[in-house]
């Protein structure tokens, strides 16, 4: 998690400063995708990653330095080999499932993987991470209708932070949880506290092994909160008071597991997470480009 | 061979390609205990269990979401769009997804799925259960599209969309499904994408077509047949990508392009098409590519008279060749009618006659090429070399062009035509003659010659014998 603070601290600087094209701030989500992170057999398991789900990346396997790779757009990007801006992870060999820009598709697409898993024969889960405003989208019913009458092994997890960008709670739904919409597809939902590492592994702990026995998807929403804006293009001081921001620094996941650990070893953690987010960038950013000459390679096989 | 109909053809491929490959799983609205309204997955639940043919519920946007995500997984989903007019809902998942998985991932992740899905009108369904979809999804680069008119090619694309590693959309017409019955190979059977086909072979103009306008066009080429007009009709069979060298082919041949598709005009297939033959071979081209499609109209009614004024049919398409043919590029100029580098002079003469009776005139060019030589004969660097026959090749404009063959050439227009014009001496040949519109009883001959072989003395005792005979 403090890995992830530092990553996303450096690269919202870089883009900032021109020396990237876009940043997609994880701050405040770190304690969701490392919760749901620990709790799936790695490279085994099926990822359908949130966008701010850096920590979950980390944990599953793409290392600081791939990270960067993808950040800067470089040739050996392995999310996407230079074509899609960041965040938007990917990589087979770790089961995470390629993410495309417009929100949530990958939810759907999640399903489908969840319902071949079992095709096949393998008892993997499907971990579905999305937003809160990605989760009013009318084919977040489609597939969680789906998923609920195949009892398909999956998790949907709504990182609820309050915003669709600008646009706030208040006016995305009408209920104040969103575990509420589960009872409507006939499946468990559990709400818990996004902050709190120890709080989501436990719920996801428990959603996951629901799924591997086959009795379905559970519905979880972990609160949390973004203290960045929406990416490097956005300017949330139009929409919400700093005042509001630093309130909820006082809930900050990163600072929370740091009180469990005990300064001297959280310290330590920072040291060493400071000097691999600086090399990963350092490096990352020296590493060549793509060649222009495949540029239009695999449109098809 | 044993026959059935395109929609047992693609019931039996979706069957053999199951047995065949156990990742093979189809998804879609009634497709399971009915056997899909058009029941082409008649029977399949009960041999393959609810595992592997599952009835979705009404979400044409999940099917196809579901179906990516089984792609990307590894299987071989075959999802089916009840109607294509429901594949709008899926297109985000087609057009934003599946077509980009592959690339967006530099090959990392890829997405062989195939959407099947019923389309065009023609059985009063009215606006949202008639429409023709191609033009869509063949603008997406990473999408395949086909579309069989026959029983064999429903069954053989299928199969190969299925084994295909890219996203296939195959469009089935509804009307082709009981309507149109044909052979079809009994056991495993691919035909490959991106290879169109000749459906009928012709000389004289090439209708490209696919899916039931195909049929339409094969009736229009018989009943073109009758007024000798013989048209070569080529079945696309894929629409994305386009086989462009069976086209090719064969336009260079006819040098006339007529494209009949029932999707709307504007941006749609036939633009491309013309686009295509325009760039590639407009030297071979005697006329402007024509399209014959659905007018860009705002749906498909349902009442009788509405939608068969809209959809083209066999008549509409023996139209658009008849006008094709009467049209002439302004460009043009037909190979081997003309030689820049022959020297030519050309007299006149003013025949008194009624009317042109054409065997007459004929009769009359053929004595005086009997009597001067020179006139049937082939200019040579090292003679002039007469030809021992008269064969006069008689040209009587657009509808009938003249053969290449011949050893003199007469040019009649016809009553309709100017009344004088300047033939020009074609290669292999000496001289040639034109005759003017009958004005008030008199008609001007004019005769064109090669000066190396003929001199001007032999070409006016010439057209005064032929003026001479006509007037007899």
């Amino acid at each position: 998690m403090a890995l992830a603070r530092f990553l996303d601290e450096r690269m919202w600087r870089l883009a900032r400063s021109g020396r990237a094209h876009f940043a997609v701030p994880c701050s405040g989500h770190e304690a969701v995708g490392a919760g749901y992170a620990f709790a799936l057999r790695a490279g085994f398991d099926f990822v359908a990653p949130h966008y701010r789900d850096l920590t979950a990346m980390l944990v599953l396997g793409l290392t600081p330095r791939e990270v960067m790779l993808h950040f800067f757009g470089r040739a050996a990007d392995p999310c996407s080999a230079g074509r899609q801006p960041y965040a938007h992870w990917g990589c087979s060999r770790l089961r995470i499932i390629s993410l495309q820009g417009p929100q949530p598709n990958h939810v759907t697409h999640a399903v489908g993987v969840a319902w071949g898993s079992r095709l096949l024969g393998e008892d993997s889960v499907t971990w579905i991470s999305f937003g809160d405003g990605g989760a009013q989208k009318g084919e977040v019913h489609e597939a969680m209708n789906f998923a609920a009458i195949h009892r398909l092994p999956c998790v949907f997890c709504v990182e609820n932070n309050g915003y669709t960008q600008s646009v706030p709670a208040a006016l995305e739904t009408a209920v104040p949880t969103l575990i509420s919409r589960a009872a409507g597809y006939g499946i468990p939902g559990r709400a818990l506290d996004g902050m709190d590492v120890d709080a989501v592994h436990a719920v996801a702990v428990e959603a996951i092994a629901r799924a591997r026995a086959g009795e379905g998807p559970t519905l979880v929403e972990a609160r949390c909160y973004r203290y960045l804006p929406n990416t490097s293009n956005d300017d949330d001081t139009r929409y919400r008071s700093r005042e509001e921001v630093d309130n909820w620094r006082e809930r900050d996941p990163v600072m929370l597991l740091r009180a469990k650990l005990g300064s001297a070893l959280a310290d330590a953690i920072d040291e060493e997470a400071i000097t691999t987010a600086a090399d990963a960038a350092e490096w990352a950013e020296a590493q060549r480009p793509p060649d222009p000459s495949g540029v239009l390679e695999h449109t098809y096989a | 061979m044993r026959e059935l109909t395109v929609v047992e053809a693609v019931r039996e491929a979706l069957e053999q390609e199951m047995e065949r490959d156990s990742r093979v799983v189809l998804l879609g609205e009634d497709i399971g205990r009915l056997g899909g309204v058009f029941r082409a997955t008649d029977g399949l639940l009960d041999r393959f269990g609810p595992q592997r043919v599952v009835d979705s519920p009404m979400a044409e946007l999940g099917i196809a979401g579901i179906a990516v995500g089984l792609a990307m997984r590894g299987l071989r989903p075959v999802a089916e769009i009840q109607f294509a007019d429901f594949i709008h809902a899926a297109a985000d998942h087609l057009i934003g997804e599946a077509a980009k998985v592959r690339y967006r991932t530099a090959g990392d992740w890829t997405c062989p799925m195939v959407v099947r899905t019923a389309y065009g009108g023609g059985f009063r369904g009215g606006p949202y259960h008639s429409q023709s979809v191609e033009a869509f999804f063949a603008h997406v680069p990473g999408l395949k599209v086909v579309s069989p008119a026959t029983p064999s090619d429903a069954k053989g694309l299928l199969t190969s969309a299925i084994r295909d590693p890219d996203p296939v959309i195959v469009l089935e017409h509804k009307l082709t499904y009981r309507a149109i019955k044909g052979p079809v190979p009994e056991g495993e059977y691919l035909v490959p994408i991106g290879s169109g086909s000749v459906a009928r072979k012709g000389s004289d103009v090439t209708i490209v077509s696919y899916g039931m306008m195909l049929h339409e066009s094969l009736a229009a080429a018989e009943l073109l047949a009758a007024e000798a007009l013989e048209a070569e009709v080529i079945d696309l069979r894929t629409l994305l990508p386009i086989d462009f060298h069976v086209v090719l082919d064969s336009v260079r041949r006819t040098g006339r392009l007529c494209v009949v598709h029932e999707d709307t005009r504007t941006m749609g297939l036939g633009a491309e098409v013309a686009a295509v033959i325009s760039e590639r071979a407009m030297e071979q081209l005697i006329a402007p590519p024509v399209r014959l499609t659905m007018p860009d109209v705002g749906g498909i009614p349902v009442a009788d008279p509405l939608e068969d004024a809209l959809i083209p049919n066999r008549q509409a398409i023996v139209e658009a060749v008849r006008s094709l043919v009467h049209r002439r590029a302004w460009t043009h100029s037909r190979p081997l009618t003309f030689d820049p580098s022959i020297p030519e002079a050309t007299s006149v003469v003013e025949v008194t006659v009624e009317v042109v009776k054409l065997h007459a005139l004929l009769e009359a060019v053929s004595r005086a090429c009997g009597e001067f030589p020179n006139l049937n004969a082939e200019f040579a660097w090292d003679g002039i070399r007469l030809h021992p026959q008269v064969r006069l090749a008689v040209d009587l404009g657009p509808l009938s062009p003249p053969s290449a063959e011949g050893t003199f050439t007469v040019i009649d227009y016809g009553p309709g035509s100017s009344r004088l014009g300047i033939p020009s001496v074609r290669p292999g040949q000496t001289a040639a003659l034109r005759v003017g519109a009958p004005i008030n009883g008199q008609v001007w001959l004019a005769l064109t010659v090669d000066h190396r072989a003929v001199d001007g003395a032999d070409a006016g005792r010439f057209l005064n014998r032929v003026k001479q005979l006509m007037e007899q």
